[in-house]
């Protein structure tokens, strides 16, 4: 009961953020933590619980801008815009899932990626509904309504801290969930093992879709929120290999298949990558991509990797029981 | 006593090479089979071909009266037929309940239950000290048991164990040959592949011998350790049956 408290508290201290911050540029740091926080979230449950390494998450996060930029630009809301997006996005899932998740190991990946691209090439050619290469820009995103009120009319960056935190909160949730629900032990059997897990009467095929289809509901919602966010979209922010490996990074180096390590790793990774932008503009990517290999050679469990093994220090074998073999 | 299993002349050959050739035999309720053959002679290409994970080339194999053919493993453990893995396959990165409600949730959904059912298996293989333990972590004795503890939570009516026993010392072993006798007086019907005569003597109420995947003999065990076929192609001289 420890760990929802922690969650809670830290969703309530980042929520007061705003009244005591006002600096434009820290809440869009802000901003950018939390929605890669919900996009390692989202790519945890089908990578790091199930152990389906999924390198063409960029297909479901490009397909949930997409979708809602398309349709907020004719006019509709953006709620509807991300609801739309992730029914695509899972329909999708479902498609790629029945071909790609049949596939182990490395040809998984390919697969993966090969998806990703062949949807970036689709936004690249299909003009008339995508504007191919010169992306959409979303002019004005229409004003937040409940029941008659408006809600926000998303001007400044509090509407949006809001927003992404309640991305990265259910992101939590949903990771947390699969810590103690049978649908979270079917993926890990799954992880560990798939040919023990299937002699154990866990269906192969129906967990890993189901994990992949709730991966790309969540990685979908990210995709539009951030639409709405920064108005403008092309297909190389959407679908390019950089988004999938984010999603990825993010939580190797923050600790793969745990509820903390996502949000862990966004941090790092986002701050690293910002303070490196500001410090040494040219050389950035490669100090970066320096790091990022030590703390993958070093980190093998990521972040959590260190915290939990000075929580948990290793204890003595206990005895076995009286009769029992040695 | 009503026959379980009917294995019905299953082929199996990988390319040139002929793994299994028509093999038949029957495993009646409530017993024990043992399985026996030097190595590479089909032994383990059997299990895999009556749990799904390999099409036999032809012939079948009848549980309870349906047949299992062209179904996935997944649908054979849940009709109630499992096996463990020669080389022992622990969830590493899980503790050694949880390997166990892994297999117990293949019956229910409750996380509460499977927790109960997995602490029982754990009691009767005698590894409840160890729950905490990461699978990963365990020595080999400790695996073995481990393994026929999470097959034991998905309730089968047929276990096949596939030298749960290779490479123990012989404390272990007998631990485990006293666990199949249980299992046995339980009901639970076996069919158990090992190498050391005296155990599989000591289990089994009928003794099927393989060698170049063809049956050699089926029969008593005592019966069958004194065939002189099977004392050519495997034991070299002949056992004194206990």
């Amino acid at each position: 009961m420890k760990r929802p408290a922690l969650a809670l508290a830290t969703v309530v201290l980042v929520g007061l953020l705003p009244l005591v911050v006002h600096s434009p540029y820290l809440l869009h740091i802000l901003i950018l933590v939390l929605l890669a926080a919900a996009l390692g979230l989202a790519w945890n449950v089908v990578g790091g619980w199930a152990g389906q390494y999924s390198v063409g998450h960029a297909a479901y996060f490009g397909i949930g801008g997409y979708t809602l930029s398309i349709l907020v630009a004719r006019g509709i809301a953006p709620g509807w815009g991300a609801l739309a997006g992730m029914v695509i996005a899972v329909a999708i899932s479902i498609v790629i899932g029945s071909i790609c998740l049949r596939l182990r190991g490395a040809y998984f990946v390919l697969a993966s990626i090969a998806v990703a691209e062949i949807l970036r090439l689709t936004a690249l050619a299909w003009k008339t509904l995508t504007n191919g290469a010169e992306g959409i820009l979303i002019n004005e995103l229409p004003p937040l309504t409940l029941f008659g009120h408006v809600v926000t009319d998303f001007s400044g960056k509090e509407p949006f801290v809001y927003l992404a935190l309640l991305l990265a909160f259910v992101g939590v949730a949903v990771n947390e969930a699969l810590t103690r629900t049978k649908l979270g032990y079917m993926l890990q059997a799954i992880r560990e093992d798939q040919d023990a897990a299937w002699s154990l009467g866990i269906p192969l095929a129906f967990y890993k879709n189901a994990a992949l289809s709730i991966s790309a509901a969540l990685t979908a919602l990210v995709g539009a929120v951030t639409a709405m966010y920064i108005l403008f979209l092309d297909p190389h922010a959407a679908f390019g290999l950089e988004v999938s490996v984010q999603a990825v990074l993010i939580c190797i180096l923050g600790g793969i298949g745990t509820v903390a390590g996502p949000v862990l790793g966004a941090v790092v990774i986002v701050l690293l990558d910002e303070g490196l932008r500001t410090w040494l503009t040219q050389g950035h990517a490669l100090v970066y991509g320096l790091l990022l290999v030590l703390a993958i050679l070093f980190l093998p469990d990521g972040l959590m990797g260190l915290f939990r093994f000075r929580r948990k220090p290793p204890r003595a074998a206990p005895l076995p029981s009286a009769g029992g073999a040695p | 006593m009503a026959t379980l299993l009917d294995v019905r002349a299953i082929s199996k050959s990988f390319g040139g090479v002929q793994a299994l050739r028509d093999v038949s035999f029957t495993v009646e309720q409530g017993t024990v089979l043992g399985l026996v053959g030097p190595n590479g002679s089909g032994k383990t290409t059997l299990f895999s071909c009556l749990t799904g994970f390999l099409k036999p080339t032809s012939g079948e194999a009848v549980f309870d009266g349906h047949a299992l053919s062209g179904l996935s493993p997944a649908r054979i453990c849940t009709r109630g037929v499992v096996r463990t893995w020669q080389k022992v396959r622990p969830l590493a990165k899980l503790s050694v309940l949880d390997n166990v409600v892994v297999g117990a949730l293949c019956r229910t959904s409750s996380l509460a239950k499977a927790r109960e059912l997995a602490r029982e298996q754990l009691r009767l293989v005698r590894l409840d000290a160890r729950v905490d333990a990461l699978a990963g972590s365990l020595p080999i004795g400790e695996r073995k048991k481990l393994e026929v503890a999470r097959v034991l939570a998905t309730q089968p009516r047929l276990l096949l164990l596939d030298e749960v026993m290779g490479g123990l010392n012989t404390a272990e072993k007998d631990d485990l040959s006293a666990l199949i006798v249980e299992l046995r007086k339980r009901g639970l019907s076996q069919i158990v592949i090992e190498h050391d005569m005296k155990a599989i003597l000591r289990v089994s109420d009928r003794l099927v011998v393989l060698g170049s995947g063809q049956k050699l003999a089926d029969g008593p065990p005592q019966d069958v350790v004194r065939d002189p076929a099977v004392v050519a192609a495997y034991l070299g001289e002949p056992i004194a049956a206990g």
